[in-house]
């Protein structure tokens, strides 16, 4: 409860504090993401992230000499409600600028939408390819491709001892499980790994034993295993009762924070590709804001473990201030050519967009860090 | 039924007029494709008396079989054999959403109506969930959970204009609209006729209906097939305005929208729907940032209890025997 | 081989807990002719209560199994005087719908009060498989085992041999001639449904250190209480148990050799080919319903 206030304060009461005028009138920047139903736990984390990204923004002047003010709409984890609530933030609300919207459902399902009302977004979180290669001009992705993460992390192989031989996958049914699997197959097989069996799973399966057991009998010694957090963790604790005994690395940026107080038993580890690792934030690219950002979080209370993802929010914020004040005015079409010029560090790194997609009508597509995270007995230590 | 009814079109017909508010726009649109789903399904549960809890299945097939046929596809059917369809043109689409809802409409009246009551509430569930299971996995034709994306808008000829595509807000409201009114003058043609009589014989007493020689079961079947072929409209509708379609079309909500907007408007009337249909079709935008998110689904929630508790029959009969009564 | 015995042992795991999610839901619609949606609910309540009570309160797993269970009678209770005695003579989609107003309500409340965020029960055993040979299972998953054993047949001896459970099969056969023998119906109705919920709510507390704790939980397990319920034939108990242990089986063994992204298909695609073959279930009721 005490998040929402926080939110309310900092929205409504700082544009009193600035200066009088017509000057104080808040920017407003728009956000949809999952606040009800079944991916809600990931969308409030982000949702946090840019709660603090507007404090701390605020504190520093906002943009433009105006405070900024951030319209958060709850799109219910469903597509139908990504579009309504992209309509009311546009033709309501007419924010200049979108943030959103968490899977990637639900950003195709707004895509059009950017086209109709021609109004740029950041997407935070979304994997699936064809975001950023469909041929919309609007949208602007600093979360990694699968594509990206998994040549990332193939740059990595070598601090694995013993080194990885043969992988099996173990994905949830969607673009983000299935796009994870192609494509580190794909970035692994390049560097002569084979790929064993590859178990899907539904999104809101919880017994995996099916799946798990299936996968003993391969002779691979690695599993990559992409889903929610929460699946993801019921996957590490359902392979312990399994006996599968092998070497279990998420991907996708998302750490199953519940098994540091919930252990797995002495002697299993499982390693995590992370693209914000708070633990070692003085170890990130650049460590002061990394460190802004970890203090902020924890003096509210909220889960240490979320911050993996809400860096997300934090960082899709920092973008859009920036694009803001090199366009000079809260427009959508001069934001859309300023979020090009953009070029700022972030919590994971440089953040800049390149461009993808079809000539003309090319998408902007950031280049994100990964981490790898070893997690062994309640601890976490960094590759 | 006087002037009033035509009045209440004409007046949401001027509604882009008189207020060109997109967001007003939109939202009415949105809720119009459900109110359309409403229509539909009020057929069945408001004048056979069976409870579908499996009707987004056929919203949501309209919606696929549309977008296919619009986009055009390319399968493997098996012996080395494919099935490729060229990208045709959206009406095209429309007929084939309805044509394919029809069908499977066809199919579970027949298997479904062999069960009643209970069984048939979970048996259609059960439909929706493996549609929903098939669109997921057959990724070869639906994209599965990639999501069929770039679905163009509908295109209409227009005297004058040729055939162009409808893309602003007030045309598609139109369009909507005029679909609406349709499939409401679609439905009150087969209620006033002998086959809706017989329906309505059949949902007060089944024995006596069927002792007097009324094909039970053949009624049945004809109200499924063309309340699945209203609700497949309704999603080829969803799907070109959206623009997107994806296996989450089959969720249970949103079957849960479209019962409750019959059910408090008053199932087994002609109104009800509409009537339910504008005030459960609004009342999540209306709650739009007065609550917490979940605050907003409690709210939608009690709403949904109280309505069904205190106005049993719905809002329709309820207003009808009030005025009545004052009369 | 080693195999189809590991499937074996899992689909047995997951067939106890699936017989006791359905018990409840079919002794409600069996004696009160209602379709709880509410159900998957009190499993997430029970969960919650559990989590609340271990994590937060300190409590002991094994006290607060039987707290959680009791909460779940008290709100199961609550919710009968409430919004069911006053629908009972409303028609069968009128309850429906107030039981799914219920279902969003209680589900967003507990979103509201808990956060979206998955909690995990501390697992009271210990988080190292027993091994027999080839199979391996965790003390934790043969603990639910045998609670629900347990739990099914200390609830079948209760409505066979106790009066409460006599009125309870009186009314189950026929309300109105019970109603005249001096059953007070409206009493066997509010203890049937709080006991439902119970049932429900105990799976839910036995279940949160196996699986998580979300908002959401209840979703899923609704949908396969009913789809469990109808293949064993609605508002039969021992169908219902024969119903849990098939589709775990099915399931277990389908997902395992055939193909896992189908996995929650073959349970539906059964259902629907035991309601088109023999739509009286597995195991009929007493009385034919429907």
């Amino acid at each position: 409860m005490l998040q929402r206030r926080t939110f309310l304060l900092s929205g409504l009461a700082l544009p009193a504090l600035s200066r009088p005028g017509a000057a104080a009138d808040p920017i407003k920047i728009g956000m949809t993401q999952p606040l009800t139903g079944a991916v809600a736990a990931s969308g409030t984390y982000v949702a946090n992230g840019a709660r603090i990204a507007l404090d701390v923004l605020n504190r520093e002047g906002g943009v433009l000499g105006r405070p900024i003010q951030l319209v958060l709409e709850d799109n219910k984890s469903n597509p139908r409600e990504a579009v309504a609530s992209v309509e009311k933030l546009v033709l309501s609300d007419k924010v200049p600028v979108l943030i959103g919207a968490w899977s990637s459902t639900f950003t195709l399902a707004i895509m059009p939408k950017l086209l109709e009302y021609k109004v740029p977004m950041v997407v935070e979180t979304s994997s699936a390819a064809r975001i950023t290669t469909s041929g919309n001009p609007y949208v602007f992705r600093i979360a990694p491709t699968s594509e990206m993460e998994a040549l990332a992390f193939a740059e990595q192989l070598g601090k694995f001892n013993p080194p990885i031989r043969k992988i099996d996958f173990l994905s949830v049914n969607n673009d983000f499980g299935r796009g994870a699997a192609e494509k580190f197959a794909a970035a692994l097989a390049a560097k002569g790994i084979a790929t064993g069996r590859t178990e899907t799973m539904t999104p809101e399966a919880t017994d995996l034993a099916a799946q798990l057991t299936a996968l003993k009998q391969s002779d691979a010694d690695t599993v990559f295993i992409t889903s929610g957090v929460e699946q993801t963790t019921l996957a590490l604790r359902q392979a312990v009762e399994q006996r599968l005994n092998k070497r279990m690395v998420t991907t996708g940026g998302a750490f199953p924070d519940q098994l540091v107080a919930n252990p797995l038993p002495a002697g299993r580890s499982s390693y995590h590709i992370l693209f914000f690792a708070p633990w070692f934030s003085e170890r990130a690219p650049y460590a002061p804001i990394a460190r802004t950002f970890t203090e902020e979080w924890t003096k509210r209370g909220w889960d240490f473990g979320g911050m993996t993802e809400g860096y997300r929010g934090y960082d899709a914020m920092l973008t859009v201030k920036e694009a803001i004040r090199l366009a000079g005015k809260p427009e959508a079409e001069a934001i859309r050519q300023a979020l090009w010029q953009v070029k700022i560090p972030g919590i994971n790194g440089d953040i800049a967009f390149v461009k993808e997609g079809p000539a003309g009508q090319e998408s902007g597509q950031n280049r994100p860090n990964v981490t790898i995270v070893q997690l062994s007995e309640g601890k976490t230590s960094l590759l | 039924m006087s002037n009033a009814p035509w009045a209440f079109v004409a007046a949401l017909a001027a509604v882009p007029v008189l207020v060109p508010n997109p967001y007003v726009l939109a939202v009415l649109t949105l809720a119009g494709i459900f109110v359309i789903g409403a229509i539909s399904l009020n057929l069945l549960l408001g004048y056979t008396g069976q409870l579908s809890l499996g009707h987004g299945a056929f919203f949501g097939l309209g919606a696929y079989a549309s977008a296919l046929t619009s986009l055009g596809f390319d399968i493997g059917i098996g012996f080395g054999l494919r099935l490729r369809v060229d990208p045709q043109p959206v009406w095209l689409g429309f007929l084939m959403a309805i044509l394919v809802a029809c069908a499977f409409g066809w199919m579970l009246g027949r298997l479904a109506f062999r069960v009643r009551g209970a069984y048939f509430v979970i048996i259609t569930i059960c439909f929706a969930q493996v549609l929903r299971m098939v669109a997921l996995n057959w990724v070869e034709l639906t994209q599965g959970p990639m999501a069929l994306i770039s679905i163009p808008p509908v295109s209409l000829w227009l005297p004058g204009l040729g055939v162009v595509p409808l893309v602003t807000k007030a045309q598609t409201y139109w369009l909507v609209l005029a679909v609406g009114v349709l499939a409401f003058l679609l439905v009150r043609q087969l209620v006033e006729s002998r086959i809706g009589r017989a329906l309505i014989a059949l949902r007060s007493n089944e024995a006596l209906a069927r002792s007097v020689g009324i094909p039970v079961t053949h009624y049945l079947v004809v109200a499924a097939v063309v309340s699945a072929g209203i609700a497949g409209a309704a999603g080829s509708l969803f799907a070109h305005y959206m623009g997107i379609v994806d296996p989450d079309v089959f969720m249970f909500i949103y079957t849960v929208t479209m019962v409750i907007m019959v059910v408090t408007g008053g199932k087994g009337t002609l109104w009800g729907p509409v009537v339910g249909g504008l005030i459960f079709g609004l009342i999540p935008d209306l709650l739009r940032g007065r609550a917490a998110p979940e605050l907003q689904w409690v709210i939608y929630g009690v709403a949904m209890i109280l309505f069904v508790m205190f106005l049993p029959r719905g809002i329709v009969p309820g207003v009808q025997s009030l005025l009545r009564r004052r009369a | 081989m080693d195999q189809a015995l590991q499937h074996l042992v899992n689909g047995t795991v997951l067939g106890g807990t699936y017989a006791l999610l359905g018990i409840g839901l079919t002794l409600v619609f069996g004696v009160m002719r209602v379709v709880n949606f509410t159900h998957g609910e009190f499993y997430a309540f029970g969960a919650y209560i559990t989590y609340g009570l271990i994590v937060l309160g300190g409590v002991n797993y094994f006290l607060a199994l039987p707290l959680a269970t009791l909460a779940g009678v008290a709100l199961g209770a609550l919710l009968e005087v409430a919004l069911l005695r006053p629908m009972r003579k409303a028609d069968i989609d009128s309850v429906m719908l107030v039981m799914i107003g219920a279902m969003l309500a209680m589900q967003n409340l507990e979103m509201f009060a808990w956060g979206g965020v998955a909690k995990l029960t501390p697992n009271p055993f210990d988080g190292s498989p027993l091994v027999f040979g080839p199979v391996s299972v965790l003390p934790l998953r043969l603990f639910v085992l045998v609670v629900s054993v347990l739990m099914l047949l200390g609830f079948w001896l209760a409505l066979e041999r106790s009066r409460a459970g006599m009125a309870m099969r009186a009314t189950f056969q026929d309300p109105e001639t019970a109603a005249l023998m001096g059953v007070r119906v409206g009493w066997v109705n509010t203890a049937t449904f709080a006991l439902g919920s119970g049932l429900a709510a105990a799976s839910g507390a036995l279940l949160g250190p196996v699986f998580m704790t979300s908002p959401t939980m209840g979703d899923l397990v609704g949908l396969k209480a009913f789809a469990i319920v109808i293949l064993g034939g609605l508002g039969s108990l021992p169908g219902a148990t024969l119903g849990g242990f098939a589709l775990g089986f099915v399931e277990e063994f389908a997902g395992g050799y055939l193909s896992t992204e189908y996995r929650d298909t073959f349970g539906f695609l059964l259902i629907i080919a035991v309601l088109v073959l023999r739509p009286q279930g597995l195991v009929p009721a007493r009385e034919r319903i429907g």
